[in-house]
């Protein structure tokens, strides 16, 4: 079976007005698999709308490929599959919801009834069916970016690629959309998007890939992750070897000590340790922070 | 499949014309049409005819060129501008269906301005004794002919140069092409033979806007109906011109990062 | 495009204004013994506006006039090079108006096929412009161009070949009826132009050609008289229509028998226009009556 998204040695490179080139992205290499859900992260400028810009075909990179199921990034066939939602975008402002759906689902292939379905379900389902008929103009950031995201799920896509999906949706729409995103999931949708809301993109990934300065520098399992980052401790009182398990001991009392642990399992062998010589006073496990993380990882890439 | 997308394309650059009053200009100067052809009846009807038509097809001319020149000139910067362009390539279209779409779009509009105008006019020319003929018909298919050159140019000139640069031009090529011609026409016998076929490279590639007016036979009296070739010739010509100028277009922007 | 219609409509209406009121604006641009036209900008501020507008409109519908006399044939002047390779086409026929333009040193702006070097396009030019070749070129009837010469006068009242043409354009038919709307129309011109030498000289030739009226005449033609001395400058036409004022001054004293006052205005004439042979020889050969008939055109008119 064909990879959702396959990029390979990735090269995009932009011309300013002084006429000089500069790089965005460089020899970048990635995949994602049909059904897999992955973040897109990187600090401003890090090249993530270049690249997906490069897999809707917006961009002709200098070098390498980029496939969307097989086909190559931009073409019709590719674009078939795919719904994007851009960074920001303006829908036409003297059309109304409706009028922009219906236009782009044209667009997507759809006709008739099935067109008309689908464009009220959709208003329906983000929220937006009250204001159908007013025009863009008209409405609110929160809004349009509804709009934005009814016209990327037009003609239920195999692909969704959404860039800082979450701009301009205020905490009861963030949800809203979190719970729309797990249920296109669930169906078998593959998610592809960029974001700064890292909490979104821990609730929603399977998958990391960060990116810094055009380059790829950290691709990882968010499970994986999770357990990396999540720091057990265990308070107990008498003399207990913790050799080999951590050196991150903190005396708090005369006589007590804190031990942290980085794994789940040298948590467990120093809790048998300390039951045969010494007493358990507490025991803490606690999640890590992905925005550490994330810093530390583009600090350690600088 | 191409043509529903094309519709589809043309149908929102219509609506939006329509509802961001662009086509109010034609509302106001069918207006002003409307009263000056009033004032001009003090001077009774009889002997103004001619006077009147060639205001009307002058202003005609005139200001459905001008419709269609800041219509076409803007699609596609402010595509640009507004990012409108992301959904819509998005889609599964290519480059060259969207700029046939807009294009046609833009003509829908020009057209559209143009025959409202016409029909207020002739209205106007009503009250002159104004009878209408196959000539006029033929000044309106013309005319209408003529539109379409001047929104491919137009719309070509916005994919390399900025709203204002490419109007600028535009109007430049669309009141000035005719002057220009005229100006080879009469320079071509003096020139020496090493600088002529200049002239005739130079006539082929500017717009033949002149060839698509019939005004000036409409508005005097007893010119007949053109022949039916000289109609083909410039369906042909309107043809071949816009499919060119597309190509150009497309050249610059089927690549063209966005 | 909203700026676009109101600066339209805005001129027009100002122009449909301007016209509608033009006879109460007329007290203001050319009162009695006040500068008239371009000259009343120097004195009337208000004047300077309406008073642009007015000439431009005017000159552009002589213009038009003479393009309408030609069904819409768009001509030009013959270039140097033209006239000196004999290059002209042949004149029409019925060239009866000089005032309006001279066969003689024009053509048409579109070439014949034989001078076109442009192939089908010249030909699709030929035949959907109003075009027609020199071997086939004639007018329109110049009657049916009064209106225009009326509206030119109404827009502008200072426009005097608006006046003087119109006039002429009546007279042609050689009816009575037609002689007293001429002088009509020319006495009109001369209540809002009361300085116009061209004016009065108008009205005296057609006095003395027309009607006989050798004492009114002379009131008309002697006052141009005064006024051509009395001016520090005067304008081309002006002073091209000078000659033809003294030679008919000359005859009009002349068949009143006042020939102190023939000979004073005759040496005058030669004075001032040295070269003119028909006031030399009026100066030089006896006193002879005019024929007694009506409608007799004197030597060498315009």
């Amino acid at each position: 079976m064909a990879l959702a998204i396959e990029c390979r040695d990735l090269t995009i490179r932009y011309r300013q007005k002084s006429g000089a080139f500069v790089e965005a992205v460089r020899d970048l290499s990635f995949s994602v698999k049909p059904g897999e859900v992955v973040g897109f992260l990187g600090p401003n400028g890090a090249g993530k709308s270049s690249t997906l810009k490069a897999l809707m075909g917006f961009v002709q990179p200098i070098a390498g490929l980029c496939r969307v199921f097989g086909e190559p990034a931009g073409g019709v066939s590719a674009k078939r599959r795919i719904g994007y939602l851009p960074e920001v975008a303006l829908y036409y402002p003297f059309l109304t919801p409706l009028e922009t759906l219906t236009l782009y689902g044209q667009l997507q292939g759809l006709r008739g009834r099935q067109l008309r379905s689908e464009a009220h379900d959709l208003l329906d389902l983000l929220g937006i069916s009250h204001v159908a008929g007013k025009q863009n103009r008209t409405l609110s950031k929160g809004m349009l970016q509804r709009v934005g995201i009814a016209q990327s799920l037009l003609g239920s896509p195999d692909l969704l690629v959404l860039d800082e999906i979450t701009s301009g949706l205020d905490p009861v729409g963030r949800r809203e959309l979190r719970t729309l995103l797990k249920s296109r999931r669930d169906e078998g949708t593959t998610l592809f998007f960029s974001s700064h809301e890292l909490a979104e993109v821990e609730m929603l990934c399977d998958r990391i890939l960060v990116i810094h300065r055009g380059r790829l520098v950290e691709e990882r399992l968010v499970s994986t992750l999770k357990d990396q980052l999540r720091r057990h401790s265990i308070t107990y009182s008498g003399r207990v070897s913790m050799v080999g398990l951590t050196d991150e001991l903190t005396e708090i009392a005369p006589g007590t000590v804190t031990a942290v642990f980085e794994t789940k399992e040298a948590l467990l062998v120093a809790i048998e340790r300390v039951q045969g010589s010494g007493q358990i006073l507490d025991i803490v496990s606690r999640e890590g922070s992905l925005e550490d993380y994330f810093v530390d990882t583009i600090q350690g890439a600088a | 499949m191409k043509l529903a997308v094309w519709g589809a394309l043309a149908r929102g650059v219509v609506l939006e014309s329509i509802r961001r009053k662009d086509l109010w200009v034609v509302a106001i100067l069918g207006f002003v049409i409307m009263l000056s052809a009033g004032a001009l009846g003090f001077f009774g009807a009889q002997g103004l005819q001619v006077f009147v038509k060639d205001l009307a097809v002058t202003v005609l001319g005139l200001f459905s060129t001008i419709v269609a020149i800041l219509t076409t000139c803007r699609l596609m910067p402010e595509e640009v501008k507004n990012r409108t362009l992301y959904p819509l390539l998005s889609r599964p279209i290519d480059r060259f269906d969207l700029l046939f779409g807009k294009l046609i779009g833009a003509v829908l509009v020009s057209w559209i301005a143009f025959l409202a105008l016409a029909a207020l006019t002739s209205i106007a020319l009503l009250n002159f004794g104004v009878r209408f003929d196959l000539l006029m018909a033929q000044y309106v298919l013309g005319k209408m002919m003529g539109l379409v050159v001047v929104c491919a140019v137009s719309f070509t000139l916005s994919l390399f140069m900025t709203p204002s640069a490419a109007a600028t031009l535009s109007v430049i090529l669309a009141f000035g092409s005719t002057m220009i011609v005229r100006g080879l026409v009469m320079g071509y016998e003096q020139a020496s033979p090493a600088i002529q076929p200049l002239f005739k490279f130079l006539n082929a590639i500017l717009p033949q806007y002149g060839l698509f007016d019939l005004g000036g036979r409409t508005a005097n009296i007893d010119w007949g109906p053109v022949p039916a070739w000289v109609l083909g010739a410039l369906l042909a010509y309107m043809v071949t011109y816009s499919g060119a100028m597309l190509a150009i277009g497309w050249a610059k922007f089927r690549k063209q990062a966005i | 495009m909203k700026q676009v219609g109101l600066i339209v409509s805005g001129t027009c209406g100002l122009a449909i204004a301007t016209g509608w009121t033009a006879t109460g604006w007329q007290t203001t641009l050319a009162t009695t013994g006040q500068p008239a036209g371009l000259d009343a900008h120097e004195s009337h501020a208000s004047a300077s506006l309406l008073g642009q507008f007015r000439t431009t409109f005017s000159g552009w519908l002589w213009l038009r006039t003479d393009l309408y006399l030609h069904n819409g044939v768009e001509m030009r002047r013959l270039t140097e090079q033209e006239v000196a390779g004999d290059h002209r086409g042949s004149s029409s026929i019925d060239n009866h108006d000089h005032a309006l333009h001279d066969d003689s040193l024009i053509t048409t702006v579109i070439p014949s096929a034989e001078q076109d070097f442009r192939g089908i396009f010249g030909d699709i030019e030929r035949a959907t412009s109003a075009y027609k070749d020199m071997t086939q070129h004639t007018h329109n009837d110049p009657v049916s161009a009064l209106p225009l010469f009326r509206l030119m006068t109404w827009v502008d009242p200072s426009f005097l070949p608006g006046w003087t043409t119109g006039a002429a354009i009546i007279a042609r038919d050689r009816s009575d009826r037609s002689l007293e709307k001429a002088l009509g129309l020319l006495r009109e011109g001369l209540a809002k132009n009361p300085r116009s030498i061209a004016l009065d000289g108008e009205i005296g030739y057609l006095l003395a050609a027309r009607r006989r009226d050798f004492r009114q005449a002379v009131h008309h033609l002697d006052r141009a008289r005064i006024q051509s001395l009395e001016r520090a400058a005067l304008s081309d036409d002006e002073f091209e229509a000078l000659p033809q004022i003294y030679r008919w001054l000359s005859l009009s004293y002349r068949e009143r028998g006042m020939l102190a006052e023939m000979y004073a205005v005759l040496r005058e004439g030669v004075e001032r226009f040295p070269e003119d042979a028909v006031l030399q020889r009026l100066l030089e050969s006896p006193p002879t009556p005019l024929l007694d008939s009506a409608g007799v055109d004197p030597p060498a008119r315009r």
